[in-house]
């Protein structure tokens, strides 16, 4: 690891104002990606900006139509929570199969949006639950969050305060891990709203993306027969030791459909 | 006090230190004034070096050495030799060998070959001028496929050697098996592929280094399985010193599975780095390196054919194999696709002839070494999935087609048509067994259960027969000490394998002394004058022989102590359950009193001095051991995803005498993981084009987690110990993943049979069986 | 260079640190705890996890710095005066360790894992210990060990 400068600030404008005046200052969520990232020498920052003991990005809380969960909670956190778990059981889910349950013990929702892995299951469940990434200067929402391959809607320095869920009326998750590393190799969050079905799939793309059809199939009829017969085109897919865009185009279809008999359920 | 017996279940006494946090590994050592040492690696597969700059990094402070190949050939430090019992092509002319040096020497032939060596104060530094170093290649032509590389015009690794050929190989009656499959009514074809894989042990290697100028003397710490081999090369072959100038000790190891057996360079360069610094040396591999610059294992590419008649009796056994062995001969390298896999061609069944050819091939990759079982799983593999294959291609039961062909008991002892000394053994008796163990009656319920539930179940038994190997020779070594301790120092090794445990409880087995007395020695050149260390499933093989040897030599010295301490003439006396006795007086003194009596001048014969009961023994095995026994398993597949889950295993296994259930459970079950490993998940896999390791990690090898292994019931045949040691044992240490690879593949091909899907190589991934099913359908 | 206040195995500690220290290196090299193992580089392998306020954590993927003020206990502080924690006893009478590597940071693991969930399912201790390989013993023994400690931590 390189050196760096280690700031702990205790409010969220101190850590802004902390990064405005570093060189090039890297904002320290769990740190379960940044810092092997950092071991292994290819990220350099000059300063490393501690978020944890920032109590107010760690809270959980509800109002009737939406979950509100701080950047800095853990998934340990999210999935243990029992507001989340009786409200918005699909996320606590997620969150219960992301790593190991060490990394969830410190890996947060913050760091993990930021970082846009396109293996990460959080992204998922952005997109497809509508939900609002909240910063210390604006709302964005969560189908404009994602910008490309390990990149966000995220201007220099912008720090994530908490992400608004709303609730839907049902939801459920599906994710076939990698066998090393245990990211989706593809997974699929599918919601229902009064108004709208949402399809969101990560780890089988550059980044996560919705899928119109099944989405409007759904919307017909949400039941897994209804997008019995759609495949989504593997052309711009991820290729890599573990899958072929082939295989990951036919997981998101059988994904998707156990997220959707899972959802019913 | 307690006296233990063979075959009890006694818990290991290396456990508290292990649990405590106690243990002493090699990065546990810190050493006063200690510098760390890292290696600079190749980033191509194959390149010429055209010139290493190495000022800016020689510039930073608290860097004191860069040592480059030409900075070591300057040196005059010679080549590191192959070891490679099959060292003669076909025609008899030797195998070709190329200078295997421990930095490379103007040409790299292997993504993470060792470049240049960097000592600093820290490690922190080291890796700052890692960096620093500019390295100018002229990248070259690779090739790390072995097939590609024996034909004519691939890109030569090495400049003399013509088609990357490093030996050609040949067993068995060539003749007699075309006459027999010219003779038999079919014959089943099948290009069998062993995968790449390699043993992540998960303790990385490492090495502290120091050097005595006083004495001219170095010592090294080595978290390796073989002290005494690898010192006897470091100190003759490259320093071209005594050997007994190196004192090496290998402390608590964290795992080997074969990895940690080979010669590898960095030894001799932190030892050259001690001396030259006059200061000690560290150096830990981190895990992305050691997928680099760790030994591989298997990657052989079979033909295997079977000749057989329409009843089903199997004639003729042929097998054609192509064996990568990486960029150099490492250190017994080219024996693994050659002799390693020839000897136990066939398994337990019974064939009136085999043929078995192979060719040793160099690729642009990391050189391969023994992994677990170094041969002789890729041999259980080849036949399983052809007597399978036949099985499915004719029609039969390939429970039916096993059983009939399986030697019978009473044509033992035989010797193998490849010169296998099968001496002892019932395989039909441990086929049934394993069947009987099986649950077949319930098998068509779980099939009806699994299908509710949306997956296709399968099973598949596979008898195996295997050998050990490794070094014949082993010392033991028992010293006695007046407060009633007693040191029991073996050549043999364990990594973890409970020998601190199964070697004492053989001694007091044999002698009845308390096992909480003895003090257990191995891993160091100083506590025993040779050693065979860790390899081959030998240890309790010739290290528990030689330790029998020990005892006999003891009972022996202590017989004289005990005739005069029961004024009676030694020829009377005997010995058992730790107490001499005469039986014409009726008198009886334990060993523990005789013990005493060794200490004490007054109570000893004339002629015999304290102390006197020391005693060493060597044991030279003469033949190899034929560890044998059966697995079955059953599998669940989602032919949705293709997703593979291990439901059922089943094991009876005859490894002679066990000398400790519970480590040989360990054992097995180590060993069986493994193979599912090879057969589900693992996979050492090179990009042709770029000749980069793709699965350089762990977040892209899949080593086996908790919840991918089943539990295993594992049952003993114990009533066919073999005369070929003295405790009667066959080696436990690699049989597990011999039969797993082709019992867990054969079982997927049974689940996926209604699918019409007929073959498929490992490891098994999801997508190879999505693909398979894909592609079956009509 | 950062000075770091944090209890670790119950006894109070200060130390400067660098800030790109690792937890486990500081553990192992500054407070000589050689007890936590490093088996990868990438945050698989598990054999670093410590407890970091009652919390499983990979010690690798810590930075010292972070740990300020935490309370931290190693593989060293569960033997008492030479008696083993129930979760250590369990493994050796299960055979649940060979080579002992992993072993520390499986058996720190398995206790947090225990703490939560005080009669795990043998599918729960599978799922459970997700984040920790090894290679020596095909997981069987640690599994049953696992629910051996279990109850022994019940009892």
């Amino acid at each position: 690891m390189y050196d760096f400068r280690y700031h702990r600030p205790a409010t969220i404008s101190e850590a802004v104002d902390l990064f405005r005046q570093c060189d090039d200052g890297q904002y320290l969520a769990g740190g379960q990606t940044l810092i092997p990232v950092m071991k292994q020498r290819l990220a350099s920052p000059s300063d490393l900006i501690d978020l944890a003991r920032i109590d107010e990005l760690k809270d959980i809380s509800a109002t009737e139509s939406a979950i509100t969960i701080g950047g800095m909670t853990t998934h340990a956190a999210i999935a243990a929570s029992s507001e989340v778990r009786s409200r918005l059981a699909a996320l606590a889910d997620l969150a219960s199969g992301i790593g190991d349950p060490h990394v969830r013990n410190r890996g947060t929702l913050g760091g993990s949006i930021a970082n846009n892995d396109p293996t990460a299951d959080y992204p998922a469940a952005i997109v497809a639950l509508g939900a609002t990434i909240i910063t210390d200067r604006r709302r964005i929402e969560g189908d404009a969050f994602f910008t490309n391959i390990f990149e966000t809607a995220l201007e220099e320095g912008e720090l994530i305060r908490a992400v608004e869920f709303p609730i839907p009326e049902r939801a459920a998750y599906a994710k076939f891990p990698n066998p090393a590393s245990r990211y989706a190799i593809a997974g699929v969050m599918v919601s229902k709203f009064a108004d709208i079905v949402r399809v969101a799939v990560t780890g089988a793309g550059p980044f996560v993306f919705r899928v119109p059809d099944m989405e409007a199939a759904l919307a017909r009829d949400f039941s897994p027969e209804a997008i019995e017969k759609l495949q989504i085109p593997a052309g711009d897919l991820n290729a890599d030791l573990h899958a072929s865009p082939a295989y990951r185009a036919h997981l998101v279809s059988i994904l998707a459909k156990r997220a959707v008999q899972a959802a019913k359920e | 006090m307690t006296t233990v017996e063979i075959g009890q279940a006694l818990k290991r006494s290396e456990d508290f230190r292990l649990l405590t946090g106690k243990g002493k590994y090699v990065d546990d050592i810190s050493l006063d004034g200690e510098a760390r040492a890292v290696i600079l690696r190749s980033p191509h597969a194959h390149a010429r070096i055209v010139e290493i700059d190495r000022a800016a990094a020689a510039a930073l402070d608290g860097v004191h050495l860069i040592v480059t190949g030409q900075d070591w050939l300057a040196e005059g430090f010679g080549p590191i030799p192959t070891r490679s019992a099959v060292n003669k092509n076909k025609d008899g002319s030797p195998l070709s060998e190329p200078p295997r040096h421990c930095l490379a020497i103007d040409r790299v032939r292997y993504v993470g070959e060792a470049v240049a060596l960097i000592v600093a104060d820290s490690e922190k530094i080291a890796r700052d001028a890692l960096e620093l170093i500019d390295v100018t290649y002229e990248e070259l032509p690779a090739v790390t496929d072995p097939r590609k590389a024996l034909a004519d015009g691939a890109p030569r690794i090495w400049d003399d050697i013509p088609n990357n050929l490093c030996v050609d190989f040949e067993l068995g009656d060539e003749a007699a098996t075309k006459a027999a499959f010219e003779a038999a009514d079919h014959v089943i074809s099948l290009d069998v592929e062993n995968n790449r894989v390699t043993g992540v042990p998960i303790e990385p290697r490492g090495l502290v280094g120091t050097y005595d100028a006083e004495t001219d003397t170095y010592l090294l710490y080595n978290s390796t399985q073989n002290v005494h081999a690898i010192r006897k090369t470091i100190a003759e072959d490259i320093f071209k010193i005594s050997a007994d100038k190196i004192h090496h000790i290998a402390p608590d190891v964290g795992g080997g599975f074969g990895a940690k057996n080979s010669v590898y360079p960095e030894p001799a360069l932190v030892l050259y780095a001690a001396k030259q610094l006059q200061r000690p040396v560290k150096w830990i591999a981190e895990r992305s390196e050691s997928f680099l610059a760790d030994t591989h294992g298997r990657n052989q590419s079979s033909k295997v054919q079977l000749a057989l008649d329409s009843d089903g009796t199997f004639r003729a056994l042929r097998t054609d194999t192509v064996g990568d062995i990486g960029a150099y001969c490492w250190t017994i390298g080219p024996f693994t696709p050659t002799g390693g896999s020839a000897r136990t061609q066939g398994g337990p069944y019974a064939f009136e002839t085999m043929y078995y050819s192979s060719r040793a091939v160099f690729t642009n990759t990391m050189p391969m070494d023994p992994y677990r079982g170094a041969g002789r799983p890729e041999g259980t593999y080849q036949i399983e999935r052809i007597v399978e294959a036949a099985a499915s291609q004719l029609g039969l039961d390939p429970v039916a087609l096993r059983r009939k062909n399986l030697i019978p008991a009473e044509k033992l002892p035989m010797k193998s048509p490849m010169g296998l000394d099968i001496d002892s053994g019932n395989f039909p008796e441990v086929f049934e067994r394993t069947l009987a163990l099986s649950d077949r009656d319930g098998y068509s319920e779980r099939v009806a259960a699994s299908k509710a539930a949306g997956r296709a179940r399968g099973f598949a038994i596979a008898p195996y027969l295997e050998c050990t190997g490794g070094g014949p020779k082993e010392f033991a070594g028992i010293q006695f000490a007046a407060d009633g301790t007693i040191t029991l120092s073996v050549g043999s090794q364990g990594t973890g394998t409970g020998h601190e445990t199964a070697m004492p409880q053989i001694l007091s087995a044999k002698l009845g002394l308390p096992v909480e007395k003895i003090r257990y020695r191995q891993g160091d050149t100083d506590a025993t004058p040779l050693g065979g260390g860790h390899g081959g499933s030998r240890c309790l093989e010739v290290g528990g022989g030689a330790v029998v040897r020990a005892t006999e030599a003891v009972i022996d010295k202590a017989k004289a102590i005990a005739a005069h301490l029961l004024n009676s003439q030694a020829d009377d006396i005997s010995f058992a359950d730790g107490q001499f006795s005469d039986a014409k007086t009726n008198q009886s003194t334990p060993m523990e009193e005789v013990v005493r009596a060794s200490f004490e001048t007054g109570r000893l014969p004339q002629d015999m001095e304290p102390g006197c009961l020391d005693s060493d023994a060597i044991f030279e095995r003469g033949i190899i051991s034929c560890p044998n026994g059966c697995h079955a398993a059953e599998v669940e597949v989602d032919p949705e995803t293709g997703a593979v889950a291990v439901a059922n295993y089943w094991i009876v296994d005859d490894f002679g005498t066990i000398i400790n259930p519970l480590l040989a459970d360990g054992q097995v079950m180590g060993g069986v993981a493994q193979g599912i490993g090879q057969a589900l998940y693992e996979d050492a896999v090179y990009d042709e084009d770029t000749g980069q390791l793709l699965a350089g990690s762990l977040m892209d090898y899949a080593l086996p987690r908790a919840d991918l292994i089943p539990n295993m019931v594992i049952r003993y045949y114990e009533d066919a110990p073999t005369a070929k040691n003295p405790l009667g044992v066959k080696g436990a240490g690699e049989a597990g993943c011999c039969p797993a690879p082709p019992v867990i593949v054969n079982a997927i091909l049974n689940a996926l049979k209604p699918y019409g899907v007929t073959d498929l190589s490992m490891p098994v991934t999801s997508e190879k069986v999505w693909q398979a099913i894909h592609d079956a359908k009509p | 260079m950062p000075t770091i206040s944090l209890t670790v195995n119950g006894q109070p500690v200060t130390e400067e640190v660098d800030a790109p220290t690792l937890l486990v290196k500081f553990l192992r090299e500054q407070l000589k705890l050689t007890g936590t193992h490093v088996g990868c580089d990438t945050s698989q392998c598990g054999a670093c996890v410590v407890h970091v306020n009652g919390e499983a954590v990979k010690s690798c993927t810590m930075l010292a710095v972070q740990a300020d003020g935490a309370e931290i206990l190693t593989i060293e502080s569960l033997a008492n005066n030479g008696t083993l924690h129930p979760m250590q006893q369990a493994f050796h009478d299960k055979h649940a360790l060979q080579c002992g590597f992993c072993t520390p940071g499986m058996v720190m693991a398995s206790i947090a894992l225990v703490r939560d969930n005080p009669d795990p399912s043998e599918d729960d201790v599978r799922q459970g210990l997700e984040g920790n390989l090894c290679r020596c013993t095909g997981y069987q023994n640690i599994v049953q060990a696992v629910r051996a400690g279990a109850k022994n931590m019940r009892d």
